[in-house]
């Protein structure tokens, strides 16, 4: 008989839909021509969206399996919350995957601007680790400055987009709204300017008013759900070309 | 309000100002877009309409050039032709009565050939080499100058309106060194590098001063030529010590 504890644990809604969407990127990626495969316009999605779903699932197991997230928080010092499982999301979603989304939004900018990208990807990892070594922030707790870097990050990488938007001749002779990088950028910017706030605020708000930390939680799910589709159709534009136009700077060799 | 309250909507307010604010960003960004397109289609259209601009007159100046060398030629080389097979017909001699008859064919021969440089179709059949061979050997057959050619045939393959522009841009080149610069040696070099193929016109003649205005515009003006093709003139000059042209055009 199945525990129902997994049930509990990995039958939301949120897990569900992130799921399916893993399933059908896996299908809409290995229908695509091996040419295509090798291409960052659809292999970085893929990746992004394979990273997202499993450390999602990840959490989830963590919730399942209270033993092995005791048994982590331990190893990291935290023996204090062991009921937590901040280290994974700090370390999957506020750092790697800040960074793999730098990299995707690196992959829609011309070369003079990806510089700058690089210059945030270098810097973003240098100080992260060092707060993290330093113990300045705790892998196993709340890590408001380098959630907070990382989220100004991607809205000043955002921003370079949109500047490209409209000062590069090919992003200016197309139409951004048949534009799938044009979308994800708008996701993205929404996604971290909405849970900027309740993000580094999110303990506070939890002891506070659970109810309205709850709340807020689900807005970043929404977003999650949002974005999530956004990399689904980014792999699956080779086969939408009725739909959206292929990104201006797409270069078929990469 | 207890402070913790407050704190609560400070929360929600600044969530809601910062969604706000990227609403209005990115709807400001999809509108300053939707102008500066319509202002990059403007210019672009604009750009393409000087650019139809300079290759009809390009065409219409290479015309012009023709009917005046064919004017030549029908006066200088058919009319003298002419002229003496007028005189062998009607000579009682049969012996220049026949001479008379190979006039006749070589005239013909002419005509034809005449005839092929009215319309631009050779245009279209010549290579800018070729071209630039022929031009050479007119000038050096006049006695006017000695020339030479060194090519490594980089511009064998050009567009028509690329071609057209160049064979304009050249023939006025030459004919400003043959008008102002009184030169011994004219020379011309075609090669390419790793991002554009280069014309190099040199002459040893009298040379001037680029940055006098009154002999800018001409040059302007070829410059302005080049650019619509998407190419470059640059020139260097001295008084006494010749010119030296180059085109220059990108892969």
């Amino acid at each position: 008989m199945i525990d129902p504890n997994i049930w509990i644990a990995f039958g939301s809604w949120y897990l569900i839909i992130l799921d399916i969407s893993l399933l059908l990127s896996i299908y809409l990626f290995f229908k695509l021509p091996k040419e295509k495969r090798a291409n960052s316009t659809y292999w970085l999605p893929f990746l992004i969206l394979c990273h997202f779903v499993v450390y999602q699932n990840f959490g989830a197991y963590t919730n399942y399996n209270f033993e092995f997230k005791k048994a982590v928080n331990a190893c990291l010092g935290n023996t204090e919350n062991p009921k937590f499982n901040l280290w994974l999301y700090n370390i999957t979603e506020r750092q790697i995957l800040t960074v793999l989304y730098l990299f995707l939004i690196r992959s829609w900018l011309e070369p003079s601007m990806k510089k700058y990208i690089n210059w945030m990807i270098y810097s973003f990892v240098v100080i992260a680790l060092i707060l993290q070594i330093t113990k300045v922030e705790l892998m196993y707790t709340e890590q408001p400055v380098i959630f907070a870097l990382g989220a100004n990050m991607m809205l000043i990488a955002c921003g370079l987009y949109f500047i490209q938007l409209m000062t590069n001749e090919k992003y200016l002779v197309s139409n951004p709204l048949r534009l799938l990088s044009f979308w994800t950028t708008t996701f993205l910017l929404f996604n971290y300017s909405l849970t900027y706030v309740s993000s580094v605020s999110l303990l506070y708000l939890y002891r506070v008013n659970p109810v309205l930390g709850k709340s807020l939680f689900q807005i970043g799910r929404v977003m999650g759900v949002i974005n999530i589709s956004a990399l689904v159709l980014l792999i699956a534009s080779a086969f939408l070309t009725k739909l959206f136009d292929r990104e201006p700077l797409y270069e078929s060799g990469r | 309000m207890n402070p913790a309250d407050n704190q609560i909507y400070i929360i929600i307010f600044s969530t809601l100002f910062l969604g706000g604010l990227m609403s209005t960003f990115v709807v400001a960004m999809v509108f300053i877009h939707r102008q500066r397109q319509a202002q990059s289609r403007q210019k672009m259209d604009q750009m393409q309409a000087e650019f139809e601009k300079t290759i009809r007159n390009v065409e219409h100046e290479i015309h012009q050039e023709t009917l005046t060398q064919v004017g030549r030629e029908l006066h200088d080389n058919i009319g003298q032709l002419l002229s003496l097979t007028k005189l062998n017909l009607n000579s009682p001699k049969p012996e220049k009565q026949s001479e008379g008859r190979e006039y006749l064919n070589q005239i013909i021969k002419e005509v034809r050939a005449l005839s092929k440089t009215l319309n631009l179709d050779w245009l279209e059949s010549i290579s800018l080499d070729d071209f630039i061979r022929q031009q050479l050997e007119k000038i050096q057959s006049t006695g006017f100058c000695q020339t030479a050619l060194e090519s490594d045939g980089s511009f064998l393959e050009l567009s028509k309106d690329q071609k057209l522009v160049l064979i304009r841009v050249i023939q006025e080149c030459l004919n400003n060194a043959i008008k102002h610069a009184q030169p011994d040696r004219i020379d011309i070099r075609i090669a390419k590098n790793s991002q554009s193929r280069r014309i190099e016109i040199q002459d040893d003649g009298a040379g001037f001063d680029p940055s006098q205005a009154s002999t800018g515009s001409g040059m302007s003006n070829l410059k302005k030529r080049m650019e619509t093709i998407g190419g470059k003139l640059y020139l260097t000059s001295e008084v006494g010590k010749g010119t030296h042209i180059t085109l220059e055009l990108p892969f």
